[in-house]
């Protein structure tokens, strides 16, 4: 029922990268991506590290400002926009305005330390939602609960394993109902025996119609989950498509990349 | 002389009970010169720390400049330039209280602004985009993130920076402030029991230091982060936080028969 259950294709458009370009110094780490997320889609992205994947994230929800490209969200573009569209482009939006209709969980996911797992829910309810705090809290255990944490709730993130960190980190996320959800590598800092739990709440949240982009390397839960799967390297997408891609790859550095950690 | 010399040789420690009150009034403005100068330095230090961190090509390295001239000039030397030279130069009403407060004020904000600053950048980045990416504007993602984590960072070398104030804030007695070392210095000479007065002089800077340290020590321990609903938790504070946390999980695991953590 997993993929089933939350089959794209209805066009809603989501999010929308066009051209996307950013360098680091001299380091070219995105070359012009042009990617479409429509709404309950599961986007699996893999590739070597150094690929420009983390980056891609991080320039969809604005973290980092692309150098050049637009970001087009729930009907609003964002970013500098595309050389020579310009008189075309509609306004554009702020970068707070989007993050806080997507959410982002890290790799290192950079939970509050100097305050509860609770309060970490809670902050964004009522800082930026300007939520009264019994309400705030109220929702943000209700969060916890739902991703197995009702007992933590009063616990400081050093208390917490790794994977309890990072359920702690999609509860902070999923509170804001964001419009999609994005992964950066989510489970590629944990333990072998923790991997499991965050993959579970990750399911869970994509057989609940979650449009997500994950960026991952755990290979079962991009076959299981994947509705579009991409293969970045150095800075481009070299491939994209459907299941099929994991078995029979298009291009050789697909299948060389799949054969390497497969 | 021979009688004085005599006087010296036998050692009264009950002169200094018979003059505690000399050593009292000394405290005191000891206390308040320390107190005061600290928290205009710990306020300019925090402001000196956001400006050297400004990526202005002009605002970074003109504070730069500030905290390198202020930690350069011997805090003696700087007193008295202010309190004789500047005062008296530009002709300037200035008490010696006054003139005291700001030199320690200025030199300490150099000291506390990179502690402040080293602090600040200690905490990781991601943390600020953590906050960024729930939706936090960047001046919320600064005081409710970023500033919480540097401050409990900068705890103990604050502590040791306010231990240095109270010493510090002796030097003032050469501008006549009526601090503990001035007030000392001046019963000594009028009685030539110095022995007993410097004695006493040491043990009351000893127990101020001291108290500070175990202040700060005290401090550090109840801002440590612990579970709240599975420690012992003693503050009245923190023991109405579980019991808030306690209700929460109670009414949301359904009928209230959930099983607690261990109750205080």
């Amino acid at each position: 029922m997993t993929a089933a259950a939350a089959a794209p294709g209805n066009g809603d458009l989501v999010l929308r990268l066009r051209g996307i370009h950013k360098s680091f110094g001299t380091n070219h780490v995105l070359r012009g991506i042009d990617l479409s997320v429509g709404q309950g889609q599961h986007v699996v992205i893999f590739g070597p590290s150094g690929s420009g994947k983390s980056t891609l994230l991080r320039t969809a929800n604005l973290l980092e400002q692309p150098d050049s490209g637009s970001v087009w969200f729930d009907g609003k573009e964002y970013g500098p926009g595309i050389p020579g569209a310009g008189g075309e482009d509609p306004p554009r939006g702020k970068p707070r305005d989007l993050r806080q209709q997507v959410g982002m969980v890290f790799q290192q996911f950079n939970l509050f330390p100097h305050i509860t797992a609770l309060e970490n829910v809670a902050l964004a309810l009522r800082r930026v939602k300007g939520a009264k705090r019994a309400e705030a809290e109220l929702e943000a255990a209700s969060y916890l609960d739902q991703v197995g944490l009702l007992d933590k709730i009063g616990a400081y993130p050093s208390q917490l394993s790794g994977g309890q960190q990072q359920r702690v980190a999609i509860a902070r996320s999923l509170v804001m109902e964001p419009k999609i959800m994005m992964f950066d590598e989510p489970t590629s800092a944990l333990d072998p025996e923790l991997v499991g739990e965050v993959l579970g709440v990750m399911r869970t949240l994509a057989e609940s119609g979650m449009t997500m982009v994950v960026v991952t390397h755990e290979m079962g839960f991009a076959r299981e989950a994947g509705d579009v799967n991409i293969f970045m390297d150095e800075g481009v997408i070299v491939e994209q498509g459907g299941r099929e891609i994991y078995s029979h790859a298009r291009e050789p550095r697909t299948q060389a990349f799949l054969d390497a950690i497969l | 002389m021979t009688a004085m010399a005599l006087a010296q040789a036998v050692f009264r420690p009950e002169f200094i009970w018979d003059n505690r009150h000399i050593f009292v009034g000394g405290v005191k403005w000891t206390l308040v010169i320390s107190l005061v100068s600290f928290v205009l330095a710990a306020v300019l230090g925090l402001v000196v720390a956001l400006l050297r961190m400004s990526p202005s090509p002009i605002i970074g390295p003109i504070v730069a400049a500030y905290i390198n001239l202020f930690r350069a000039i011997p805090l003696l030397v700087f007193v008295l330039f202010v309190y004789y030279g500047i005062a008296i130069q530009f002709n300037l009403t200035i008490t010696a209280i006054q003139a005291g407060i700001l030199t320690l004020t200025v030199q300490y904000s150099a000291w506390l602004g990179e502690i402040f600053r080293s602090g600040i950048q200690a905490v990781p980045d991601g943390q600020r985009q953590a906050a960024l990416s729930v939706g936090m504007g960047r001046a919320q993602a600064f005081f409710r993130v970023t500033l919480p984590q540097a401050a409990r960072i900068v705890i103990p070398p604050t502590g040791n920076m306010f231990i240095g104030m109270i010493k510090d804030s002796s030097l003032v007695y050469l501008i006549g402030v009526e601090e503990l070392l001035r007030v000392s210095y001046v019963l000594a000479n009028r009685t030539f029991r110095y022995f007993e007065v410097y004695m006493a002089t040491v043990l009351v800077y000893l127990i101020l230091t001291t108290g500070v340290y175990f202040l700060v020590k005290y401090i550090e321990r109840r801002f440590a982060l612990v579970d709240l609903l599975v420690s012992k938790t003693r503050s009245p504070f923190a023991r109405r936080k579980a019991a808030r946390l306690r209700r929460l999980q109670e009414s949301l695991s359904g009928g209230g028969s959930a099983p607690s953590g261990p109750s205080v």
